[in-house]
């Protein structure tokens, strides 16, 4: 893998039974924190998934730190971590550190290395107390932690979060937010409708009707957008 | 559009099978409903029948199976709280068996009509497999756990047919509902690219 | 995990799940098989009482579980009667609810994660016919995190029914299912997106 810290896409179409989802989408990305900002049905959250492989281009390629998605899926997926807007979708086992667990599956890590991994997780997030409480006893707001727990335990290299924050209350959106924004040892692809966070990015793209229309500083980005609705 | 036996179910297909298995369950917290002088009718085997007719033959047969061995391994999901491995050894022991084959037999004539779903297939399929193969299953276990003969048993279990054709009808009304309302379930789309999670997705017939 | 187990020190709760199974199995076909008369169905009882004595379990256990077993007694006795001899009834009606008794202690002393553990490891040997005794377990505990998340769903649809005034009947069954359905649309994309698959 190289070292390059770059998301880039050439010419890329999806198609989904003749309806255009996004069309020729070209971009160069490095920067640390990228917000992505649009209306709902614009084809922000497409792009998020193509990034993992979770959608696939009709055309063109998908390229993330070297790796090509649509070629290698399951390569691209161990270094790209993918936060879901509803936590319950995405926590997947009985209990919170089982579900961390999940996430080491076929690691080939040793046993007593994969606990202690766990361990450190859960304590970062504040969730050490809970570890073999049931998921379902959880607030939102925890979920949505154990959810980016699980996530982060992996270590990616890349996370997109498409709109982590939208279902939590403001105290529990504003510590996601923060997680993300300023903790994270990753770069960072940002789907979001909360102006405040996409301007805290280093980087925004704005997509209207399938189309990148805008890559450049957040405040300008979000200006743009804001004032089209004003 | 076919529910053949893929050498491995996918991601999707096992969180169907999960979330199936799982609704079944919660079917089973409906309280009975009471018919006056017959057995009361429970919503769990609406859901086994309901499991064949939507997912078809080996999703719906696994996740009958899966939704067993849950009880088996202890948690209290059967209709009315039970569960445990002493389900498993009782009189009702075939029954519970005879539900996964008939889920199988279910699908397997409900999905027979190449990618559409028919109202008299899906009901013949709730007939055969959720009536003629779990009771085929059932009353033998019955007759050879109670030492009854064979046609005592089949005879004791004639109590449960009236019920079971009010469900195969409920249960046929829902799957052609839910045909209409939610049509990629009955098919096996690998990918999909929606924008929004919450908009339905187009058909692929 | 809500579960019918009741935790414990004993030898049978500390006893390996698999092998409680398999006992299990063989003592039910033991008592299942073997003619009986007085002194085989007075061992079979005796079997019964003394394992829940050594589970160590509270006294009021083994009348509670015997209670549960009533549905079971009334239908067996009943329908026996008409075909059979009293004796046979009392037979058979003693052997069946004896290994339910048994299949009961074995739930109420064991853990369903243990059960479950057990379970992956007998399915190994069939990883030849393509079985992935992984997956299973998967899907087990992906069915298992699923109960709340689909009751949820099933209370979030009978309360649009109340808060609209009407009244769907059996139809409640449709959105539950189109949104349980959806639902393990999401959970599919959290699989393939966490490397699970």
């Amino acid at each position: 893998m190289s070292d390059a810290r770059e998301i880039a896409l050439e010419e890329v179409t999806v198609r989904l039974d003749g309806r255009s989802i996004l069309e020729g989408v070209t971009v160069r990305l490095d920067a640390r924190r990228i917000a992505v900002v649009g209306a709902n049905g614009s084809g922000k959250s497409t792009f998020a998934r193509l990034l993992n492989g979770l959608a696939t281009p009709t055309s063109g390629t998908v390229r993330v730190h070297g790796v090509d998605v649509g070629r290698e899926p399951r390569r691209a997926r161990a270094e790209v971590g993918f936060v879901f807007t509803n936590p319950d979708a995405q926590v997947l086992m009985p209990t919170v550190a089982e579900d961390v667990r999940l996430s080491l599956r076929g690691s080939g890590m040793a046993r007593a290395e994969l606990d202690a991994r766990v361990a450190e997780v859960l304590a970062d997030y504040g969730l050490t107390s809970h570890a073999d409480a049931p998921v379902y006893s959880l607030s939102g707001g925890q979920k949505q932690l154990l959810a980016l727990a699980s996530v982060l335990v992996r270590r990616p290299r890349l996370v997109v979060a498409d709109e982590p924050t939208t279902l939590l209350d403001l105290g529990n959106a504003q510590r996601i937010g923060r997680i993300l924004l300023d903790e994270l040892d990753a770069q960072l692809v940002l789907v979001t409708h909360d102006l405040e966070l996409a301007q805290r990015c280093d980087i925004a793209l704005r997509f209207h009707e399938g189309r990148l229309v805008a890559v450049g500083e957040p405040a300008e980005v979000v200006d743009a957008y804001r004032r089209e609705y004003a | 559009m076919t529910d053949a036996p893929r050498r491995r179910f996918d991601t999707r297909d096992i969180a169907r099978i999960a979330v199936f298995a799982a609704l079944i369950a919660a079917l089973g917290l409906i309280a009975p409903i009471p018919v006056p002088g017959l057995v009361p009718i429970t919503a769990q085997t609406l859901g086994i029948i309901l499991a064949g007719m939507v997912l078809g033959a080996w999703r719906g047969a696994a996740a009958v199976l899966v939704f067993e061995l849950l009880v088996l391994v202890g948690l209290p999901l059967l209709a009315g709280g039970h569960g445990g491995a002493a389900s498993f050894v009782g009189v009702t022991a075939g029954y519970l068996i005879g539900w996964i084959p008939g889920a199988f037999v279910t699908g397997l004539i409900a999905h027979s009509g190449r990618g559409r779903i028919a109202a008299w297939r899906v009901a013949l399929g709730g007939l055969v497999g959720g009536v003629l193969v779990v009771y085929a299953c059932g009353i033998p276990v019955q007759a050879a756990v109670t030492g009854l003969p064979l046609g005592a048993a089949a005879l004791t279990s004639l109590a449960f047919v009236p019920g079971d054709l009010i469900k195969i009808t409920v249960a046929t009304i829902i799957t052609l509902a839910l045909w209409r309302a939610y049509p990629p379930v009955f098919g096996t789309r690998r990918h999909r690219h929606a924008e929004e999670p919450a908009t339905a997705q187009p058909v692929t017939r | 995990m809500i579960a019918l187990h009741v935790p414990g020190d004993s030898v049978l709760h500390r006893a390996p799940a698999g092998i409680k199974l398999l006992a299990l199995f063989v003592l039910a076909l033991a008592v299942s098989l073997y003619p009986h008369d007085l002194p085989s169905l007075g061992a079979a009882v005796g079997v019964v009482v003394a394992l829940h004595l050594a589970a160590l379990l509270p006294p009021t256990t083994l009348p509670k579980q015997l209670w549960q077993t009533k549905w079971i007694v009334v239908v067996m006795v009943a329908t026996q009667l008409a075909f059979l001899t009293p004796w046979d009834a009392l037979v058979n009606t003693v052997r069946v609810v004896s290994i339910v008794l048994l299949a009961g202690l074995l739930t109420l002393t064991t853990r369903s994660e243990d059960l479950l553990e057990a379970l992956e490891t007998g399915l190994r040997p069939l990883t030849r016919i393509g079985v992935d005794p992984r997956r299973v377990g998967l899907t087990l505990s992906l069915a298992i995190a699923m109960l709340p998340v689909v009751a949820g769903i099933a209370a979030r649809v009978r309360d649009t029914e109340r808060a609209r005034g009407v009244r769907l009947g059996p139809r409640l069954v449709v959105p539950v299912l189109v949104l349980a359905l959806r639902h393990a649309d999401d959970v599919a994309d959290a699989l393939t997106a966490r490397g699970v698959d």
